[in-house]
């Protein structure tokens, strides 16, 4: 007569169990692949008439693989493949030494440090992203600071993009920093190894990783002042004078206008790209003079505040993602044991079928 | 060109093998392996054709990725006949000519531009190769289980029966391994690389899953289902209509990350 216990384990344990668990995964899958996830309640309602959109909302379907009821079976079908994993692992280890196959204990067991991989990846990810211009900086999670000193970006013949690569430093606590995030920095900066971050080759770090992960130019204006200096402004970026300051805030209406090259290269440390699109005929700015604070238009050729607006340049700016998740070193011990396992389990076959 | 070439090599093997399947005396088709094959060649020569122009692995686009999986069925078949796995079966190659035939055919279709270009940046990743390449393959193993269970749902004699569920299986665990890690591991791998992060629920992820998903549960259904069972089979047949949809459905459907695949 089985105990309570061994009923229970037995259940747990079955194979039977399993399949039926992978079966209702797929199908929550499906339905997660069918029905659009994460729309609004309105959205459901007028797609799945009635009792449909009651059925989405009720089961959590409007988000499957967050939902309560995915959860459930997938947390059912860990117990089951832990428990699974310990009944056949300590069965192998009582066979003879020459007669033991380990391949499913391995691949069970890498599908559990997966599982537990991904839901500290779920937990603990994350993710900021970072817009430099050359020259810039912005500060990583460590308190490092990161110092966009080059970037590349090469098109096919056809237009399409070839590569996106940028040349950066990180500047630790203990060496010489730029001051403040987004502010002009040394576009070479002395003594500091120099890192190349493109697609498909993050930078990695102790604790965190960096992706080039976009890459787009921007319009900036030329300003230039009473003694023929003239330096660049992004949109959002201000200009400082005697009384106040000039913010470049953006462009007014990018569709008009014909192009207005800068007359001059700019004071900052960039080498911007020549523009070749059409150029707005005017950008808005706010200007502060004596704390007072006016919002006004100006066309190139034209006065703003102390400076003369001298026209455009095409900035390149790169699009870092700086992401930090403490389930990498499981997942990727998962993906070991996975791969290990389902080969010793399996592959095997191969030689029943081409022998 | 080179396609074509092949596309006819097959059809030609196609119409032999129709031949013998409606010859009443034996006979062995001797002919028909042998198309397979240089079909096969053929399509990896183009393959490495078009890998040479654009200076890296030509499996970016569907049009490849097509070209690719009806070289290695092709391949396959032919080692099927060589090996004598089917055992003089005639139905299970002719099937699988049959697939690879289409897969020809929507290689030249409007939905699959034949131009050579090369891969924008996040193609550019060895990782994207193995993931492409081991998926595939995996799934051309699947073709054959795909076809061997259908005959074992319509087959009424026993013997028959026992002897496609034997193939069935044998297909099935020899491109599940290779799928697993191509399709999830390395395709998980490569976004790690490309995006920072290892899984996002894009639909070809989705469907990816839902793939593995019905071949784990095959797998597993067929240690403890009887041989009789129809389930088992039949799952292997949705699986393999789930993999296909993965592969032609989701790029048409449903867009996401891999809407260049």
């Amino acid at each position: 007569m089985k105990s309570s216990f061994d009923k229970v384990y037995d259940a747990l344990r079955s194979i039977k169990l399993a399949a039926v668990l992978l079966v209702l995964l797929a199908l929550l899958s499906i339905a997660g692949g069918i029905i659009p996830q994460g729309k609004t309640t309105g959205f459901y309602q007028l797609h799945f008439p009635g009792a449909g959109s009651r059925i989405i909302l009720a089961l959590g379907l409007d988000h499957v693989f967050s939902s309560l009821l995915f959860l459930l079976v997938a947390a059912v079908f860990a117990v089951n493949l832990t428990v699974c994993t310990f009944h056949r692992l300590t069965g192998e280890l009582s066979k003879p030494r020459g007669k033991r196959r380990h391949g499913p204990d391995i691949l069970h067991l890498g599908l559990i440090i997966l599982m537990f991989g991904g839901i500290l990846t779920a937990r603990t990810r994350t993710e900021t992203l970072i817009n430099l211009r050359r020259g810039e900086s912005a500060d990583l999670p460590d308190g490092a600071k990161i110092v966009l000193v080059d970037l590349n970006y090469e098109q096919y013949p056809d237009g399409r993009p070839k590569s996106w690569e940028s040349t950066v430093v990180i500047h630790r606590v203990s060496a010489p920093a730029p001051s403040a995030a987004n502010t002009p920095a040394p576009s070479t900066p002395g003594g500091l190894p120099q890192y190349l971050i493109k697609v498909n080759a993050p930078l990695r770090l102790k604790g965190y990783s960096i992706y080039q992960q976009s890459w787009h130019t921007e319009k900036q204006v030329v300003l230039k002042d009473a003694m023929g200096m003239s330096f660049s402004l992004a949109p959002g970026m201000r200009g400082a004078t005697k009384d106040g300051f000039v913010l470049f805030m953006a462009l007014d209406n990018p569709s008009l206008g014909a192009a207005v090259p800068a007359s001059s290269t700019p004071a900052t440390s960039s080498a911007p790209a020549a523009s070749s699109d059409p150029l707005p005929q005017s950008a808005i700015f706010l200007l502060e003079e004596h704390g007072k604070r006016t919002v006004s238009k100006a066309a190139p050729g034209q006065g703003i505040g102390p400076f003369t607006f001298d026209g455009y340049i095409d900035q390149s700016v790169s699009g870092l993602a700086v992401v930090s998740d403490r389930g990498y070193p499981f997942v990727a011990a998962g993906f070991i044991l996975v791969i290990l396992g389902v080969f010793m389990t399996y592959i095997r076959k191969l030689k029943g079928m081409l022998a | 060109m080179i396609a074509t070439i092949a596309f006819g090599l097959l059809i030609l093997s196609l119409i032999i093998q129709i031949v013998y399947l409606f010859k009443k005396e034996g006979g062995q088709d001797v002919i028909s392996p042998w198309l397979s094959l240089a079909a096969g060649i053929l399509l990896l020569v183009e393959i490495v054709r078009r890998s040479i122009a654009i200076r890296f692995v030509a499996l970016t686009g569907m049009f490849e990725s097509l070209i690719f999986l009806a070289c290695f069925l092709a391949l396959l078949i032919f080692a099927l006949r060589y090996f004598k796995t089917t055992k003089g079966n005639r139905v299970i190659p002719f099937g699988a000519t049959i697939i690879a035939v289409i897969f020809l055919a929507l290689a030249s279709s409007p939905l699959a531009p034949s131009e050579i270009k090369p891969p924008v940046p996040a193609l550019q990743s060895g990782w994207l190769v193995l993931h492409v390449s081991f998926t595939f393959i995996g799934e051309v193993f699947f073709t054959v289980g795909f076809v061997s269970a259908i005959l074992q749902l319509t087959t009424k004699n026993e013997e028959k029966r026992q002897s496609y569920d034997r193939l069935t299986y044998t297909s099935v665990a020899v491109g599940y391994p290779i799928f697993t890690a191509g399709a999830l591991i390395f395709g998980a791998i490569w976004a790690e690389k490309a995006w920072g992060v290892w899984w996002s629920w894009d639909p070809k992820e989705t469907w990816a899953l839902i793939t593995w998903l019905t071949y784990t549960a095959y797998l597993h259904f067929r240690l403890v289902r009887k041989s009789t069972s129809n389930l088992v089979p039949a799952l292997v047949i949705v699986g393999f209509a789930i993999a296909m949809f993965t592969f032609f459905g989701v790029n048409f459907l449903l867009r996401g990350l891999h809407s260049y695949a």
